[in-house]
């Protein structure tokens, strides 16, 4: 044990003696956070602006004109037809939305019922669209229940839905409750990113401390190491601790410091504990993996870097994983951030426990698992 | 202290070591030496226990190598070629870590530190980073971790490689200090001088098997010739190569490449103005000259027909 913890302290020596460790450990995420937050924040200097015209002005457009505005991401206005076109040409917004008379016969007929018009050239355009779409999913599913439920309580929709409505928030528990999917707020602004951020840096910082596995056996110090009366597990063990200890110290200081700075609620710290062991446990599997497959640092570095980028764009990591295609969002269940993503959604938005997590924290030991199987199993020792 | 009976090792259909049998006795100094790709390193492997052997047994102290893991272990101190230390850590964090490695702890490291520091004398850079040593510091300290638990058998394998004079001076007489205060040691190298000064038996490898060893009195008493006169010719021509091997007082004539010939003799003077006179006879022009006393590299190009650094 003396020799396995000796081991383990040397190497967390020797990452908090790098000055870089220290930026990719704590400046990097803390300023990805900040940035990304602020574009992406409710609390935002930077976002999207669209003037929302309601020609219509009923029950029914008057909901859709309140769903749309809930969305953090976009500021909407809502304004006259006049205003909203001086606004668009004047460059004051990104665009105008307009709820078009005739929303019923439209839902009904699956007709769009909002026009959007972006400014030239917003680049943007495409993920207002989705969001707007978004937004009308939602009412159509009351629209269908609304029209459903008049035929049996011989009544008008409108009034079935108006009381739908109503009874929204109700609604929303009990469809919770049964499905067990979340219906509420997508979490959004800094809190998004300090657990984007985090999980990314973490990954980085686990891939450069996974490549000293590679160091010490291009310079000789793992087979100097065999000469001595250590045994492989007990090398393996001392180096494995060490990640994830330093693992451990760096989501500490991130979510002390993202906390303080920004204000960010992580959620109870038992759930949260577990989260993360889980995903340190995947994470240092991960790059032991990659270890196995390479001959040198660099190389673990540059395959490492492309692995981790490309995973944390399709798991959420960056935007919300809601704002992509369905196709990628299929894909999106083979990334283990796409996981930690959700696991940490839960327990930011909705303070949950460690029984609301089970899902990702299988899913996170699961992939755990494979990699440690795959990074052991191929580990070169001399 | 170590005895090595008919061990061999292959990689896949590669017969690297072909039976080697070797003893070193307790407070001896004993010189391995072999050109590149010899099976020295190979061998060496095998004893330290990094790799297994295929045939016969290899026994330290009468212990088992490969059998008795700790304790063969703890008994032998490995000096690798490679410098294995943490660049980014000091001297001192090196030699404790390596210390730790052996089961030392606590104050017994520090003040085993401190001794080793002195014995390779870098005392005064003990807290400076490996990565701002030269590289002769750097095989000192090397050298130094290998000490920490004071070993009974110490192993090294080329220690020297790439270092300036001072340094290799240093590290040849620190290596014979701790032989004479009874420390086994079994030194490999290429460079034939520092296993002369150094060893009292030596041996000597080539392609997996073991050509000779001996005191260096054993091994100069199976040399050819005394002497050995190099010359470098213009074209070498086979008539004449067989009317120098016929010559008295030749040994054996050696044809080395870039037209060298090596020539064993017994005497010197008549058998030099002798060659001189066969090749103006023979239209054989003479560029350089040179009469060498014969040594271990002498008796291994003898034995092999290649140069020790080749």
């Amino acid at each position: 044990m003396k020799k396995i913890l000796s081991i383990c302290l040397f190497e967390i020596k020797r990452t908090f003696k790098k000055k870089s460790s220290i930026v990719v450990m704590l400046g990097m995420p803390l300023l990805f956070t900040f940035l990304f937050g602020t574009v992406f924040g409710s609390d935002a200097d930077v976002s999207f602006r669209i003037a929302l015209v309601d020609e219509e002005q009923s029950t029914l457009s008057k909901y859709i004109a309140q769903q749309l505005m809930k969305d953090e991401m976009i500021i909407y206005e809502l304004v006259s037809a006049d205003v909203a076109e001086e606004q668009l040409s004047g460059n004051e917004v990104q665009g105008t939305m307009t709820i078009e008379k005739g929303i019923t016969e439209k839902l009904r007929d699956n007709e769009p019922v909002i026009h959007f018009q972006p400014t030239a050239g917003l680049a943007t355009a495409p993920l207002v669209e989705q969001q707007v779409n978004q937004a009308i999913q939602g009412v159509d599913i009351y629209v269908a229940a609304a029209q459903v439920g008049s035929s049996y309580l011989d009544e008008s929709w409108e009034s079935v839905f108006g009381r739908l409505i109503e009874n929204e928030v109700k609604i929303q528990v009990w469809t919770e409750q049964k499905t067990g999917i979340s219906t509420g707020n997508p979490m959004m602004g800094v809190s998004y990113s300090s657990a984007g951020f985090s999980i990314m840096f973490v990954m980085i910082m686990m891939l450069s401390m996974t490549g000293t596995l590679i160091e010490a056996r291009q310079v000789g110090i793992w087979s100097r190491l065999f000469t001595t009366p250590v045994t492989r597990f007990q090398v393996l063990l001392g180096y494995f601790l060490s990640f994830f200890i330093v693992g451990w110290i760096q989501f500490f200081l991130l979510i002390l410091l993202s906390s303080t700075l920004f204000g960010v609620y992580w959620g109870p710290p038992g759930a949260l504990l577990l989260l993360i062991t889980s995903l340190l446990l995947c994470v240092v599997g991960l790059g032991m993996a990659i270890a196995s497959f390479v001959k040198t640092v660099e190389q673990q570095n540059a395959i490492g870097t492309l692995v981790i980028i490309s995973t944390c764009m399709l798991g959420g990591v960056y935007w919300p994983i809601s704002m992509v295609p369905d196709v990628m969002q299929k894909i999106a269940n083979f990334v283990p951030q796409t996981w930690a993503m959700e696991g940490f959604t839960t327990l930011i938005t909705e303070g949950g426990t460690a029984g609301d997590i089970m899902m990702p924290l299988f899913v996170l030991l699961g992939f755990a698992v494979v990699f440690l199987s795959i990074g052991l199993s191929r580990m070169k020792y001399a | 202290m170590l005895t090595v009976t008919d061990v061999k090792k292959s990689f896949q259909s590669n017969e690297v070591i072909k039976g080697v049998t070797l003893t070193v006795k307790k407070g001896e100094s004993f010189g391995l030496l072999g050109p590149n790709g010899a099976g020295k390193s190979t061998l060496i492997s095998m004893i330290c226990g990094l790799i297994p052997y295929e045939g016969g047994e290899i026994l330290i102290n009468g212990k088992l190598v490969g059998k008795h893991h700790k304790e063969t272990k703890q008994m032998i101190g490995v000096v690798p070629q490679d410098i294995a230390l943490y660049p980014t850590m000091s001297a001192l964090d090196n030699l404790l870590f390596w210390g730790k490695m052996y089961g030392l702890s606590g104050k017994a490291a520090k003040t085993r530190a401190k001794e080793v520091l002195e014995l390779v004398g870098l005392t005064g850079r003990a807290k400076e980073r490996i990565e701002t040593f030269s590289g002769g510091m750097k095989r000192r300290i090397n050298i130094g971790a290998a000490l920490m638990h004071e070993p009974q058998l110490l192993i090294m394998d080329e220690p020297t490689v790439g270092i300036d004079p001072q340094s290799r001076n240093h590290i040849l007489e620190t290596v014979k200090s701790l032989n004479e205060q009874g420390m086994t040691v079994i030194y490999t190298s290429h460079y034939m001088e520092e296993v002369e000064y150094l060893c009292r038996r030596i041996a000597i490898m080539d392609e997996g098997k073991l050509i000779a060893s001996g005191t260096k009195k054993d091994l100069a008493n199976r040399l050819a010739g005394g002497t050995v006169l190099k010359i470098a010719v213009d074209t070498v021509r086979p008539q004449f190569i067989e009317q120098l091997k016929a010559m008295d007082g030749v040994e054996k004539v050696i044809v080395l490449p870039e037209n060298e010939i090596d020539v064993h003799m017994e005497s010197k003077m008549e058998t030099v103005s002798d060659v001189i006179l066969l090749a103006s006879r023979s239209s054989v022009a003479i560029h350089n000259m040179q009469l060498q006393e014969a040594n271990l590299e002498t008796l291994f190009l003898q034995l092999t027909g290649r140069s020790l650094r080749e």
